[in-house]
């Protein structure tokens, strides 16, 4: 009965750690500098998270289903790139960029998943690899030039407000994560993912097309990512291959915050929300209340080993705790 | 007599469920080559393993040299010239053959390259082979990095050298080479301890041999005294006490019909399955049982050969396929290939029929509750909850939620894979019972097992793997011990 008791709390505390992390986080600023806690700046970090969100809910799917996606960054920058030459070199109407940008999203994903699937190499490694392929592609699109003055429509997507107070990429981030939430839960497809990443091997037994379910997963992941570049590349409104680069350790960060397990099968889509949000108050709250870049730097690595180590300590106790039954 | 280099004194080992080593006294004689034999399961391997300092006993003493040591730890025993070469190798695949050899020892301040390879080359021209000690270990076939092995175990002054099937990775002519290297070491006094399923090889090598059954030993023998009849007779003496539950129906038609499988090690394999039948399928550790299983379930690939299920010739290349054609697999790891251990029963138990009862994509959670509830109520699976994780469970309920899986998809041809390995006595009689209410449902079972009082009491018909061929097929009037243990040590 004891046991039951303590490892009750024990997922209790587990569950909801970093939603305390959060709102700790939030009085502290509050408390520390007038400038946090207003309605300005609030919707500020959530304009700028939206992007770092969607990215985040892609990825989350490949880490729950065993896998890891380094080259998220430059596949944002990529498409991010192509959308852009499309709209003002080639001249298509922003919609068909959009739609275009999106769909390369989709082959990059597909790429990474056929290479792990066809090589038989962990995603890290082949993620690894097609990061620098990426990374030349985008360079090789942009032409060694910024692509500046995107069309106002395209802006829109960054730097809009529906009804006039709501921003646009707020309202694509929360239907990314209703998206993603929903096929996670609610279909049997979001149970592969799980399976996938929690036994390959079981799964396959199980009669699960463990490789088909990879590449839907890292399709599925490339699309996400695409709507994210979308958000970031209008928000800025002009186009450099060095937009983006960065968001895959921004979000495998904010993952690990949030209880995705890196070696997969677990991870909540609210728990990865939450983990960008983490890191977002943290920068901001520093930032308003004069701390340096490089600081801020520290305090998030230290944010994230703190995370990392309280789980493992969890798990090492809940293991004592059986083994002392 | 002999000296003796090495015993082992009332030696005890408990496992959870099964006394692995029950006060078992063994002597070993300076210079001998001397071989274990006995089943799977008989202990071979915990008897090693306890020599070597791997694991410990609960009780008894080893006395090596005539001294007596209570527990022996790893680095104790190679202090004491023991060395064992266990089936899979000890190497460093990155390194060159001479550094493997030299692991582990210090010459100087510096890594001294000429000095390890004149050291390799020593060994080797000891033991009369020919191996470059620069190559990396990763360049060399199977068969030589087992002689780097070996040469290992030489270099390091072995006084007692175990090796735990050493013939299994060799071809035929290598096998002789290895023979004549162990005849060499005996020569220079090595206590060479031969584990074999090989019975031949045996004869071929050994001077003695130790009979050993279910963790007691039976009877030490010299070799050229003796015969393998009354080896197998001894291995086998066992009466066999566990009661199996009756069945129950008639065997009906032929609903599996394997023709000439080939693939996956396993050659030309054909047999037939009938409705309502358990076939057991017999054969040492290693002699391509589960991967028959496998090819037929479509978990590995088949080169050759066809499956006929209910008279239709079908193609698997995926287990989906497989599950579509009413083959269930209950694999032989449970917790690696059966389960997902850090998720509920509910999620366990509906995954592999999971598309079935979804509607559309969306997952159905009453049907899935029903289901898993349903399961949890047929096969009595102890647990508070549906919601409760399959790893908090005993090995026994873990099984039953496999079970629950694999019947989801409606299998009707079921292959269990060792199903009852590590789990206790009642939840055995459980399973067993299950198996039976199955097949007198009109299922087809086909039953993987390295328990012989399982095998034998279980089946209906046995057939007998060795060395990935068909070696015979017994029927319920043949079963015997004996005959089931001769087929499966044909080869060689």
């Amino acid at each position: 009965m004891k046991t039951i008791n303590k490892d009750k709390i024990v997922a209790l505390l587990k569950k909801y750690v970093i939603f305390f992390v959060l709102i700790g986080l939030m009085i502290l600023f509050s408390i520390l500098t007038p400038y946090f806690l207003t309605v300005q700046n609030i919707t500020n970090i959530f304009v700028q998270q939206s992007y770092v969100i969607i990215a985040a809910v892609g990825l989350a799917f490949v880490m729950i289903g065993g896998g890891m996606d380094l080259s998220i960054g430059w596949q944002m920058s990529l498409v991010g790139v192509v959308t852009a030459t499309l709209m003002k070199n080639v001249g298509l109407p922003v919609p068909v960029a959009v739609l275009i940008g999106c769909m390369l999203g989709v082959v990059l994903g597909l790429f990474n998943g056929f290479m792990a699937i066809t090589l038989k190499v962990h995603p890290l490694i082949v993620t690894l690899g097609t990061l620098t392929a990426y990374q030349g592609l985008s360079y090789i699109a942009a032409n060694q030039s910024v692509i500046l003055n995107l069309p106002p429509s395209f802006k829109y997507l960054g730097q809009g407000y529906v009804l006039g107070f709501i921003p646009v990429g707020v309202i694509l981030m929360l239907i990314v994560v209703g998206t993603g939430s929903f096929i996670l839960n609610k279909t049997y497809f979001g149970r592969y993912v799980y399976a996938n990443g929690s036994n390959e091997e079981a799964a396959h037994l199980a009669g699960i097309d463990v490789r088909k379910t990879r590449l839907m997963i890292f399709a599925l992941c490339g699309f996400f990512v695409a709507l994210a570049s979308m958000v970031l590349f209008a928000r800025t409104g002009s186009a450099a291959p060095s937009t983006g680069p960065g968001t895959e350790f921004t979000c495998m960060t904010a993952a690990v915050l949030g209880g995705v397990s890196f070696k997969g099968g677990e991870g909540k889509m609210w728990g990865v929300v939450t983990g960008v949000l983490i890191l977002g108050i943290l920068s901001n709250g520093m930032q308003l209340i004069g701390m340096g870049t490089y600081a801020q730097f520290i305090v998030r690595g230290g944010v994230l080993l703190a995370a990392v180590g309280f789980d493992t300590y969890q798990k090492a106790s809940a293991a004592k705790v059986k083994k002392m039954v | 007599m002999r000296e003796i280099v090495l015993a082992t004194r009332n030696i005890t080992k408990r496992y959870p469920g099964v006394v692995a080593l029950n006060r078992f006294s063994i002597d070993f004689h300076k210079g001998e080559v001397h071989a274990l034999l006995g089943e799977n399961g008989a202990g071979k391997s915990t008897l090693i393993k306890i020599i070597a300092g791997a694991v410990q006993a609960d009780d008894g003493t080893i006395e090596i040299n005539g001294k007596s040591f209570r527990k022996l730890d790893p680095l104790h025993a190679k202090n004491n010239g023991i060395e064992v070469i266990y089936q899979e190798f000890n190497l460093v695949n990155s390194l060159s053959v001479a550094e493997n050899i030299c692991l582990g020892e210090r010459h100087g301040k510096f890594v001294d390259p000429a000095w390890m390879a004149k050291k390799a080359s020593d060994v080797f021209a000891r033991m009369g082979v020919d191996i470059d000690p620069h190559a990396l270990i990763s360049e060399l076939p199977t068969s030589r990095q087992q002689l780097v092995e070996i040469a290992k175990a030489v270099s390091k002054d072995a006084k007692i050298l175990i090796m735990d099937e050493p013939s299994a990775p060799l071809s035929v002519s290598e096998v002789d080479k290895l023979f004549q290297i162990i005849k060499t070491l005996k020569e220079s006094g090595v206590t060479v301890i031969y584990i074999s399923h090989r019975m031949d090889e045996i004869f071929e090598i050994s001077d003695r041999v130790t009979v050993m059954r279910d963790g007691l030993y039976v009877d030490t023998l010299e070799t050229a005294k003796t015969d393998r009849k009354s080896l197998i007779q001894r291995m086998v003496g066992r009466e066999i006490s566990d009661t199996y539950p009756a069945k129950r129906c008639d065997i009906g038609e032929v609903v599996l019909e394997i023709n000439g499988l080939t693939g996956n090690g396993d050659a030309d394999v054909s047999f037939r399955l009938h409705r309502g039948e358990i076939l057991g399928l017999a054969g040492l550790i290693g002699a391509g049982r589960t991967e028959l299983a496998r090819m037929i379930y479509g978990a590995d690939k088949s080169e050759s050969g066809e499956i006929i299920v209910k008279g239709q010739r079908v193609k698997i290349h995926l287990p989906s396929d497989a599950i579509r054609h009413g083959i269930g697999l209950i694999p032989e790891d449970r917790k690696q290939q059966g389960c997902f251990l850090e998720k509920p029963i509910a999620w366990n138990a509906t995954i592999a029929n999971l598309r079935k009862i979804s509607r559309g994509i969306l997952l159905d959670r009453k049907r899935e509750k029903e289901q898993a509830e349903h399961y949890v109520g047929l096969f009595s699976i102890k647990t508070p909850s549906i919601q409760q994780l399959v790893k908090n469970l005993s090995g026994g309920n873990q099984q039953k939620v496999v079970l629950a899986k694999t019947l989801a998809t409606n299998s009707d041809i079921l292959i269990f894979d060792e199903p009852t390995r590590g789990i206790d006595v009642g939840a055995k009689q459980e399973i067993y019972e299950l198996m039976v209410k199955l097949s007198s449902e009109g299922k087809a079972i086909l039953m993987i097992t390295s328990d012989m009082a399982e095998l034998l009491g279980m089946s209906d018909r046995i057939i007998v793997l060795s060395g990935g061929r068909l070696t015979g097929e017994l029927k319920k009037e043949e079963f015997s011990q004996v005959r089931v243990l001769e087929l499966a040590s044909n080869l060689r």
